[in-house]
């Protein structure tokens, strides 16, 4: 019998093993490498010791750390939240456009993406400049004094990330929205719910997986900003990716930086673990309770 | 991310250069700092090409290095760098036989420095930190590392985003040798540096350079010869050492040991020291070479210039930067304390 199911599912599984191989191969063994030579010593010439040691976790309780990763996941959690509060009401309006003009407000999404990324950080340098355009145009509404800066704070910082990813953000919302069935409002509106009950119970559960996506898009690559902090950021502005780019290139301490990363992945693998086992449950329970 | 792709490219060339044409010379170098008209040059007396990789820090360049990076010919790592890969056996001895314009190096420069019988390394450049500001926008300019504590001009100065000519500026505005590792004289420096975090905008070496051409930043701490190319495209432009003192270096020549073009690489040291080619790098990068011979070509103007040449007043109060060897975390451990203290 299984051997018929694999005989079946022959072509299935020739097919997954290219990706599986090359996942395995530049991913898993890799992630298992760094996390590796985070338990070796390290020697003050950049190189790596043959012996294994706790030394490099235990200094991670180094008083300097708590500030920078709050730092990293409060900006992080934060300009994940932004991107989804301004996704959902714009995906929802761009999936209930006309389908010619959904198409051309996705190519304006797009397009910024035909420009290299550093270049359009830059671009954010240029347009926050302390006598730019923009800068004149605050302190000529009387928002900003004359001498208030908009670069090199966490308040840049956070903007540019925003900006970075808030097209991550859309794409799979709008996803789910166009394919969400409208019509569902309007059962909502005549069993009696408002219009914003029935968008709160009835619109958002049905992109619920789209919102799932736009978080996971989201967060993973805030929290291993690097270049953003190091090019708007100012002095208080440095996340964890600033310290493991210092470990390595100037500290010369690999087993360091290597530990800095396992604690970025484990942040990230530590509560996918937890919402896959709890999804693995409920679903088991659901099946069993259709049997009952 | 600059970094990043350096490494990617690291990665990238050590792939490439199993395939690489016996008439090509890879470089290791610095941006901006040498002449590209010298360049082409000697690609067509040797008839050869001549590709050229970047790097920002010295460190940077060690770390790629130390993680196996291959197929540079030449490398330009400041002294104190090629004494540390020299020691690592990363570089080769050098073969003054093969370098016969070797006889046009100032010899009593050298003997001050780190190599002072020329063993590894053959000096390309020597350069100075300093501070280079907009003279239109920073009134009673005084040129001592105090002026990073004037909260007039908080959020519009850079310090340099390197630990070591941070810290060793502070440990000179106390007073200290640059190089000190004493433990009191390092907390006195980062008490100091805490006061002119306060007012910076950021630590930067490459931004903070473009930042003050466009007006962002009025005052950066900066190398002479990085200052002296803003100030030739920008007169509002100066730049001063500080009268405690700075940092000296050196910058090399190094050949390293996984060099697969040893024999172009000497002729391409070579070909450097000829007075001629020494001279246009020195007017393209403002830089002075401890070239005897291509000194005698240039003019008093440039050989005078205190951005250039620093009066004797200056160099006595400073230092050439030393490796610290283990005593490095010790600079790292207080760099962190100074990035995460408010």
């Amino acid at each position: 019998m299984s051997a018929e199911v694999l005989r079946k599912r022959k072509g299935e599984i020739l097919i997954s093993i290219p990706p599986i191989l090359w996942l395995v191969i530049f991913f898993v063994i890799p992630t298992f490498l760094v996390i590796a030579m985070a338990f070796r010593s390290a020697d003050p010439y950049g190189g790596i010791g043959q012996e294994w040691t706790l030394d490099t976790i235990k200094s991670l309780g180094n008083p300097d750390y708590p500030v920078i990763i709050w730092r990293t996941i409060w900006l992080s959690v934060l300009s994940t939240a932004v991107c989804i509060l301004a996704s959902i009401p714009a995906g929802y309006y761009i999936a209930r456009l006309n389908k010619k003009y959904q198409d051309i407000l996705l190519l304006f999404i797009i397009v910024p993406f035909w420009i290299n990324f550093l270049i359009r950080i830059f671009a954010w340098k240029v347009f926050l400049h302390p006598e730019g355009f923009f800068k004149e145009a605050l302190v000529a509404l009387k928002i900003a004094a004359p001498d208030t800066l908009l670069l090199y704070n966490t308040g840049a910082v956070l903007v540019v990330i925003v900006y970075s990813y808030l097209p991550f953000a859309l794409l799979p919302i709008y996803a789910a929205a166009e394919k969400f069935n409208f019509h569902l409002l309007e059962a909502a509106y005549d069993l009696g719910a408002g219009r914003l009950q029935a968008f709160v119970r009835v619109f958002l559960p049905g992109i619920k997986q789209g919102i799932i996506t736009a978080i996971v898009v989201v967060f993973i690559p805030a929290l291993g900003s690097y270049v953003i902090p190091d090019i708007v950021g100012g002095t208080q502005a440095e996340m964890i990716g600033n310290k493991i780019a210092q470990r390595t290139f100037i500290d010369r301490n690999l087993p360091h930086a290597s530990a800095l990363s396992t604690i970025l992945a484990l942040a990230i693998i530590i509560p996918s673990a937890v919402a896959l086992t709890m999804r693995f449950f409920k679903e088991k329970n659901s099946t069993s309770l259709r049997l009952r | 991310m600059k970094k990043l792709l350096t490494f990617f490219a690291a990665a990238l060339m050590a792939f490439v250069s199993c395939s690489k044409k016996s008439n090509e010379l890879h470089i290791y170098n610095w941006a901006d700092y040498m002449n590209p008209a010298v360049i082409e040059k000697f690609e067509k007396e040797y008839n050869c090409k001549v590709v050229i990789n970047y790097f920002d820090s010295n460190e940077a360049l060690y770390a790629k290095l130390k993680a196996g990076a291959t197929g540079y010919d030449v490398l330009f790592p400041t002294s104190y760098m090629s004494r540390l890969m020299y020691e690592q056996k990363m570089i080769r001895e050098i073969d003054h036989s093969k370098l016969k314009n070797i006889k046009n190096i100032d010899m009593a420069f050298v003997k001050k420095g780190l190599d002072p019988q020329m063993r590894y390394s053959v000096p390309y450049m020597m350069t100075f930190t300093g501070i280079a500001y907009n003279k239109k926008k920073v009134k009673n300019f005084k040129p001592s590392w105090s002026i990073f504590e004037r909260d007039d001009l908080a959020g519009r100065m850079t310090l340099l985003n390197d630990m070591r000519e941070v810290i060793g500026a502070a440990l000179k505005y106390n007073g200290y040798n640059y190089n000190s590792t004493n433990d009191a004289e390092l907390e006195k420096a980062f008490e100091t540096v805490i006061k002119w975090k306060k007012n910076i905008a950021k630590f930067d070496v490459d931004e903070a350079k473009r930042g003050l051409s466009s007006g962002e930043f009025y005052l950066i701490q900066v190398y002479n010869g990085d200052a002296l190319q803003l100030i030739a495209e920008n007169p509002d432009l100066a730049f001063a050492t500080p009268q405690e003192g700075t940092a000296l270096s050196q910058d090399d020549f190094v050949i390293p040991v996984t060099a697969k073009n040893v024999e172009l690489a000497y002729k391409f040291i070579d070909f450097m020291l000829e007075p001629e080619n020494c001279k246009a790098n020195m007017e393209f990068v403002y830089y002075l070479a401890p070239n005897i011979a291509a000194q005698k070509l240039m003019s008093e103007d440039f050989l005078k210039d205190p951005a250039v040449n620093p009066p004797k007043s200056i160099l006595d109060k400073s230092e050439f930067l030393q490796d610290l060897g283990s005593n490095n975390s010790k600079f790292s451990a207080l760099w962190d304390k100074i990035k995460s203290t408010k």
